[in-house]
């Protein structure tokens, strides 16, 4: 177990290449789970690679657990990784892999076969010990390299987008072993994906990366409900949060107007005075739209337009629709929706449901903490 | 029905048979031809060409390995074949790994440059050789006989097995890296047995190769002593004559090492050639 401090690292490839991380800041606390969460080039897996060792640091400084190891090679690191592609020797069985890293580290013959016992136990692995890696499944295959990591004993897991390469059923089976490893084990855990579901399930916080920088880090629930930033809106929600360009009323307590609009009420005179009478961001996530202004809590917002895709997923029904400005919309509503593409609609949302962006730079506006929420939602602004 | 539908199958099967069996008596026969002549005179030979053997003359071969020297041939082939492989298949795999794997200057330049001098025919270095050779008193040797066969040899092994070990994923190397294996344990550890099938390859190509060069055995080397197989078959054909059944018999003498060498990678060639991603 140990604390990872990155402090102001960068990667820059070829002296004054281009910068694939920059200026990353992030304290991960001993037996946490940190996941690294951003889209594809966003710098997490090079973040990881310099964690572990695999890539040089440009600048900055990396310590595990007071230790500076900018310069400290791979293997003396006491890091184990879990790779995307599982990385199985071939030519070797399933136990030749598992105890190949505790050879070279002298560890005693004796002690090297109870951990891998140990680890194919845990795993479900034991009658699998004589098998090449061809002969398993990526399930299998996942778990070995899994087993891998453990036997080490590290101070510190990595893993690198580990799941996405199996399929919906076994990667849920798999998320859920790898919670159940990090409870048992209590290490300090970094994770890293693109997949928003994984982040939320797994995470004891979430550090959101884009365009190699730390978009946000905290809690999943916190990031969830207070995005810092337009890209962690609508990178974190599966439809992504809804954001409209609208005009901020002269009064400053409405923003937009008949088609799209909806109350400030949630923000003080002072937060949406700056924004009086300019355009700001409006946010508001798809499941916080209702068909009836009822269902909404009355006294909201509203947007108007005509349906053009209908998605049932059983248990729900996503309705897609294209606003007067030609902007798309996307509302998570219940499964007996009825609307039918071509349909003109309005969605409903109460005025605790909405967001606000500064145009210019994408950052949230705290909303006042006096006012309250929606139930089980934290307040914009308070977040620590 | 299901009848009806396996005619074609049956029919495919059975052209495929009879393709495979012709092209086998075309490649087959001059082999077994060359058999049955191994073990008649000349003078039989010239009597009736395809005649089967009557009587079976094996004393050809005792003639040939201890009268005609080619016991010693044989064993100055083996030696600069055998060394010139293990040095071109060991150096070949190294030189392909970092050319593969690491990123360093100069890289690809070193790589276009190997792979000039395999487009090439190596018979234009003939003349520069046998001087260089001359030079560093390496000329009638049998050590600079290997030289030249490990020079020869060098730039299209490591062409091939540098395509190979491309192949090999990088997180494998990095995943030794962090079980705390070293450059050269990796080298040892995971690259030459995963890369065991073209290397395999390489090692059999070259073999071939090598055992059966004539050129520049026969430019590099004078002293009868120093012959190799190829150049000892040569001695038996004279200005007007030619022991047809010596020859034969030395031909054959030559050829077992190529059949066992192939009887024992031809696997790791097969699974080599027809390798695909390595997973």
């Amino acid at each position: 177990m140990a604390v990872v401090q990155l402090d102001k690292i960068c990667k820059r490839y070829g002296g004054a290449g281009p910068v694939a991380v920059d200026d990353v800041d992030i304290t991960i606390g001993d037996g946490e789970f940190m996941v690294l969460l951003g889209p594809s080039g966003c710098g997490k897996s090079t973040t990881l690679r310099m964690i572990a060792g695999l890539e040089e640091i440009s600048s900055g400084t990396l310590s595990i657990d007071g230790r500076i190891v900018n310069h400290v090679p791979a293997k003396d690191r006491d890091i184990a990784m879990v790779f995307q592609s599982y990385a199985l020797y071939p030519h070797m069985t399933v136990a030749e892999n598992l105890s190949f890293g505790l050879k070279r580290r002298r560890v005693p013959a004796v002690e090297i076969e109870r951990r891998v016992r140990d680890a194919a136990d845990i795993l479900g692995l034991s009658s699998l010990l004589e098998r090449k890696p061809h002969a398993l499944s990526g399930g299998q295959r996942q778990r070995v390299a899994l087993g891998r990591a453990m036997v080490r004993e590290p101070m510190v897991f990595l893993f690198d987008e580990p799941l996405s390469n199996l399929d919906a059923a076994l990667r849920v089976n798999t998320r859920n072993e790898l919670i159940r490893q990090h409870h048992r084990l209590a290490s300090t855990m970094i994770y890293v994906t693109h997949d928003q579901v994984e982040a939320m399930t797994m995470g004891t916080r979430i550090c959101v990366m884009n365009g190699g920088k730390v978009a946000q880090i905290g809690a999943p629930l916190d990031v969830y409900w207070q995005p810092a930033d337009t890209f962690v809106a609508r990178f974190l929600g599966a439809p992504p949060m809804n954001l409209f360009t609208l005009p901020v009323a002269s009064d400053g307590e409405r923003i937009g107007g008949e088609s799209v609009g909806g109350p400030l009420s949630r923000w003080s005179e002072a937060a949406r005075g700056p924004y009086v009478g300019r355009e700001a961001i409006f946010g508001v996530r798809a499941e916080d739209l209702h068909l009836s202004a009822a269902a909404a809590e009355g006294d909201g917002g509203r947007i108007r337009g005509r349906v053009f895709a209908v998605e049932p997923l059983g248990a729900e029904t996503l309705l897609a629709i294209e606003t007067e400005g030609g902007v798309e919309c996307t509302a998570r509503l219940p499964r007996d929706v009825t609307a039918r593409p071509g349909e003109l609609v309005e969605l409903h949302f109460a005025a605790s449901a909405g967001y606000l962006f500064d145009k210019a730079t994408g950052k949230a506006i705290p909303a006042d903490a006096a006012v309250g929420g929606v139930a089980g939602r934290p307040v914009l602004g308070t977040m620590q | 029905m299901q009848a009806h539908r396996q005619m074609p199958r049956l029919f495919g099967r059975g052209a495929l048979a009879l393709v495979i069996g012709a092209y086998t008596v075309y490649t087959l026969g001059p082999f077994l031809w060359l058999a049955t002549m191994s073990v008649r005179n000349t003078g039989e030979i010239s009597a009736d060409h395809y005649a089967w053997p009557n009587p079976w003359r094996w004393e050809q071969f005792r003639v040939a390995w201890v009268d005609s020297d080619f016991a010693t041939y044989f064993w100055n082939s083996a030696l600069v074949v055998v060394t010139a492989v293990a040095v071109v298949t060991l150096v070949g795999a190294a030189a392909a790994h970092a050319l593969a794997r690491y990123r360093f200057r100069g890289n690809r330049v070193i790589y276009g440059i190997l792979f000039s001098s395999i487009i090439f025919p190596p018979q234009i270095t003939l003349i520069s050789l046998y001087q260089i050779l001359v030079d560093y008193n390496l000329y009638n040797s049998l050590l600079g006989l290997t030289l030249v066969y490990i020079s020869l040899q060098l730039p299209l092994t490591v062409y091939l097995l540098e395509g190979f070990f491309a192949r090999i994923p990088q997180d494998l190397f990095d995943a030794a890296k962090m079980d705390g294996y070293g450059d050269i344990e990796i080298f040892r550890r995971i690259v030459l047995p995963i890369g065991m099938p073209a290397i395999a390859t390489t090692l059999i190509l070259n073999f071939i190769q090598l055992w059966n060069e004539f050129l520049f055995a026969v430019v590099l080397i004078t002293d009868p002593e120093k012959r190799t197989l190829p150049i000892g078959i040569r001695a038996f054909m004279g200005d007007h004559f030619q022991d047809i059944g010596m020859i034969a018999a030395g031909v054959m003498i030559s050829v077992i090492p190529v059949i066992l060498a192939y009887a024992f990678f031809s696997e790791k060639l097969i699974r080599g050639m027809t390798a695909g991603a390595v997973k």
